[in-house]
């Protein structure tokens, strides 16, 4: 039965070309276009190296003060406040505490390269996973004795020594302070940027101070739980640790808001800059769902137009099929699966030009490092958003169709 | 013969129903596009207020030198900066300098006028770093070094703002915390983020110490402007940056140019903006196809009504004419619909966007989507146009 369907539908989209034409336009286009917005949240949220492990990973990376008359400080946190009150926590099985990015200047000849110099501790390489193309990275020992070694990305290496192989051992000086390349990773997304960087090394060699006072400077901390399952207990153990913690001027301020949490909704905090009990999530993808819908409603009612038109063309087969006994629960069952074998149909070349489409994306370094490719994940939504795009084209013309008087279709020839 | 025609579509509203839908989308897709680009493009196309060629941007770090040597150590820079060869102007500022995603803003007071503005803390000779032109009074200078009230600089717009069409140089404005002296007025406004920022008031400061002596908690990175010679490489750059760490004892320094920041900001302002242009043109796209299909169906649909209307005398011309003006007032119908909700834009004023700019862009919205469904319209009543009465009616 299915098979038939299919086989009239084939023979459908055959007979007015340029109404085939027209449909499977609209339908890849818009498929298209969501899939590259996919591409990007999976480029951002998803498992990708160095954060494989993402659905075990924790960050805290904002900090607020607030006071008792009102207003607010926020920033991020300080190398003393992540190593007093982030380290002893119990429950995640890692902890790893870092600088964010900052950029220092290296020369090659009168050439001036920039680098990102993020400074690490040694945790940071067992709770993220780099693709290493050389050597290894820096231990736990290694940062303890402050050793000035350190790991450089693809592009600084290629920049730098005018190489990629070969150069552990060699030395690399950056803000005139040199350092002896121990390994080479490959290139991290700047989307990234709790792990992106061009050159990573030990904590111990800059100006972190596990004394400072400050509760703000320029660190973050990622946090590594045993399992999935166990990340709502890591961040009710943050959260009772915080709820514990002294402000600074108990005369004017309230107190200290800090979340650890997993990817998403850090980075909605981030953007927001909102350290408050609520993560934001919901709102941002009620409102992402929301304008999704929209930006189809528009290719739908267009297909839902043409697929009106073709319906009234094939009246009397309709009519036909009716005079034969066909229920309307048949007509309309076959006029959905069709529709949705055109979607589909468009679904797959909507993959192929979003495929496109990254590709172009990522030669046009629009984004510094970004490494956007279909995967199975963006695949999988690809089908759904063809699915719901096809029932939600279809079921207008199908009700159409159903209601179409047998006698007057046939009568009308 | 107009209202004839509204009458026929008027009958066979619920057949019309989808396309008048689909036309009032895209007008409100049109149009919401097209106020953001006309509002972009004015702002894009006024003064930015300074030049930023040949001009760097050095950020300094102290790297944990106490708080009390910074101030000495920053003046003994300059100075030694302002020697070096290649080097044209220095000047300190603070961390919202051109391009930067930093900005500071305060609240101004005058004889019952009060303004939110941008402010910036700059030296002396910041004037001739940043190429700022005055139309009125002076900048300041090291005479106002013993001033009792501070000396500021404002743009045009705070003007504007703030006394209308009265003198603004030698009155006082207050903020909440010092009183502030305007000792001249720019020639263009200032526009510190760039090209797409709006134009608002601003004013600019005398660079006070990077330690405010009222202020104990809060200080400021240092940062610099420098006017470099116009023929300046990298080598300048690392000569600048092993200077700035001789004289300060380890201050480390990023450099870079203001046509880099500048090409940040602005990748940051396209980026969104081209790929909404590359959405709704495909949108449109998309609907100009649509409609063209159905049109011609629906013309291959009433050959029997060509048919019989030729026959009984109207001409090719009168049926093409029929037939684009019933896809007129089709339009005519989703437009008055799409205008009615695009009027509510600037009265709740949903985008923060000037009513003159939604009026264009209304306008054009307007005439886009007419052009549109005329040039959709054109080859099918054309087609309709050719038809022959005696094949049409033999048909039937």
């Amino acid at each position: 039965m299915l098979l038939s369907y299919l086989k009239i539908a084939w023979k459908v989209l055959l007979r007015r070309r340029f109404f085939t034409f027209i449909s499977l336009f609209g339908i890849s286009f818009t498929l298209m276009i969501l899939l590259v917005v996919y591409a990007f949240y999976d480029h951002t949220v998803g498992p990708h190296a160095p954060e494989k492990k993402i659905d075990r990973l924790l960050f805290i990376n904002r900090m607020q003060v607030t006071y008792k008359e009102g207003g607010q400080n926020n920033g991020t946190a300080s190398y003393s406040f992540l190593e007093r009150y982030v380290r002893p926590l119990r429950t995640p099985q890692l902890i790893s505490i870092s600088t964010y990015f900052g950029s220092t200047a290296a020369y090659v000849g009168n050439q001036k390269l920039d680098v990102d110099l993020k400074y690490t501790d040694g945790q940071f390489w067992q709770v993220l996973d780099f693709d290493f193309l050389e050597g290894r990275p820096y231990t736990i020992r290694e940062v303890k004795e402050a050793a000035h070694v350190a790991v450089i990305n693809e592009r600084t290496s290629r920049e730098y020594f005018g190489a990629v192989r070969g150069v552990v051992g060699r030395t690399l000086e950056t803000d005139r302070v040199r350092y002896r390349i121990i390994g080479v990773v490959k290139d991290v997304p700047g989307m990234r940027f709790n792990s992106y960087a061009d050159m990573w090394v030990p904590i111990s060699t800059g100006s972190s101070d596990a004394k400072d006072p400050s509760y703000f400077g320029n660190c973050l901390a990622i946090l590594l739980a045993r399992m999935p399952a166990e990340v709502p207990q890591v961040e009710a153990e943050f959260q009772r640790v915080m709820a514990h913690v002294p402000v600074p001027d108990p005369k004017e301020q309230e107190r200290v808001n800090a979340h650890a949490s997993p990817i998403l909704p850090s980075l909605v905090r981030w953007f927001n800059n909102n350290s408050g009990p609520d993560d934001g999530v919901g709102a941002l993808l009620s409102k992402v769902l929301a304008l999704t819908l929209l930006f189809m409603l528009l290719p739908a009612l267009n297909l839902v137009n043409v697929n009106v038109s073709r319906i009234l063309e094939r009246s009397s087969e309709i009519g036909v099929r009716k005079a034969f006994g066909a229920t309307t629960g048949t007509l309309v069952r076959q006029f959905l699966v069709e529709n949705v074998f055109l979607t589909m149909l468009g679904g797959l070349l909507g993959l192929a030009l979003a495929g496109l489409i990254l590709q172009l994306i990522d030669s046009s370094g629009l984004i510094p490092y970004s490494t956007l490719t279909l995967n199975w994940r963006i695949f999988a939504g690809g089908l759904l958003l063809s699915l719901v795009f096809g029932v939600l084209s279809g079921v207008y013309p199908a009700y159409k169709m159903s209601k179409l008087n047998a006698v007057q279709a046939l009568k009308a020839r | 013969m107009i209202r004839h025609l509204f009458t026929l579509i008027w009958n066979r509203k619920r057949a019309n129903f989808l396309l008048i839908a689909e036309i009032f989308f895209a007008f409100v897709v049109l149009f919401v596009l097209g106020s953001l680009l006309v509002d972009n493009y004015r702002k894009y196309t006024a003064p930015l207020g300074f030049t930023y060629d040949h001009v760097w941007m050095v950020d300094l770090d102290p790297n944990g030198q106490p708080v009390g040597k910074q101030d000495a150590n920053f003046t003994r820079l300059i100075q030694h900066l302002r020697a070096m060869p290649g080097v044209r102007n220095v000047e300190r500022t603070r961390s919202n300098t051109p391009f930067s995603f930093s900005d500071s803003q305060t609240e101004l007071e005058v004889g019952g006028k009060a303004t939110s503005t941008d402010i910036y803390y700059v030296g002396d000779d910041m004037h001739n770093v940043l190429g700022l032109q005055l139309a009125e009074g002076r900048w300041f200078d090291r005479r106002d070094e013993a001033a009792t009230r501070q000396p500021v600089v404002i743009t045009p717009e705070t003007r504007r703002v703030l006394f209308a069409n009265g003198p603004a140089v030698g009155k006082v404005l207050h903020t909440s915390d010092e009183e502030l002296l305007v000792v001249g007025v720019l020639a263009t406004p200032f526009r510190g983020r760039g090209e797409f920022q709006e134009i608002a008031p601003a004013i600019f400061h005398r660079s006070i110490a990077l330690v405010s002596p009222t202020d104990s908690v809060n200080f400021d990175r240092p940062k610099l402007l420098i006017r470099v010679q116009p023929t300046a490489t990298a080598e300048l750059e690392q000569r600048l940056n092993k200077e700035i760490t001789a004289v300060t004892g380890g201050w480390k320094s990023t450099v870079a140019t203001l046509d880099e920041e500048r090409t940040v900001r602005m990748k940051f302002a396209l980026t969104p903006m081209v790929g909404m242009m590359l959405v709704c043109g495909f949108l449109i796209v998309n609907v100009a196809l649509g409609l063209f299909g159905v049109l011609w169906y629906n013309i291959n649909q009433r050959r029997a009504e060509i048919g019989l209307r030729r026959a009984i005398g109207a001409t090719g011309s009168a049926i093409s004419g029929q037939f684009l003006g019933e896809v007129m007032v089709v339009t005519t119908f989703g437009l008055v619909l799409g205008l009615a909700v695009a009027a509510q834009f600037p009265l709740l004023g949903v985008m923060s966007i000037r009513p003159p700019v939604y009026l264009v862009a209304m306008l054009l919205a307007t005439v886009l989507i007419y052009v549109l469904t005329a040039l959709c319209a054109l080859y099918p009543s054309r087609l309709a146009a050719g038809i022959l009465p005696a094949v049409a009616l033999r048909e039937e």
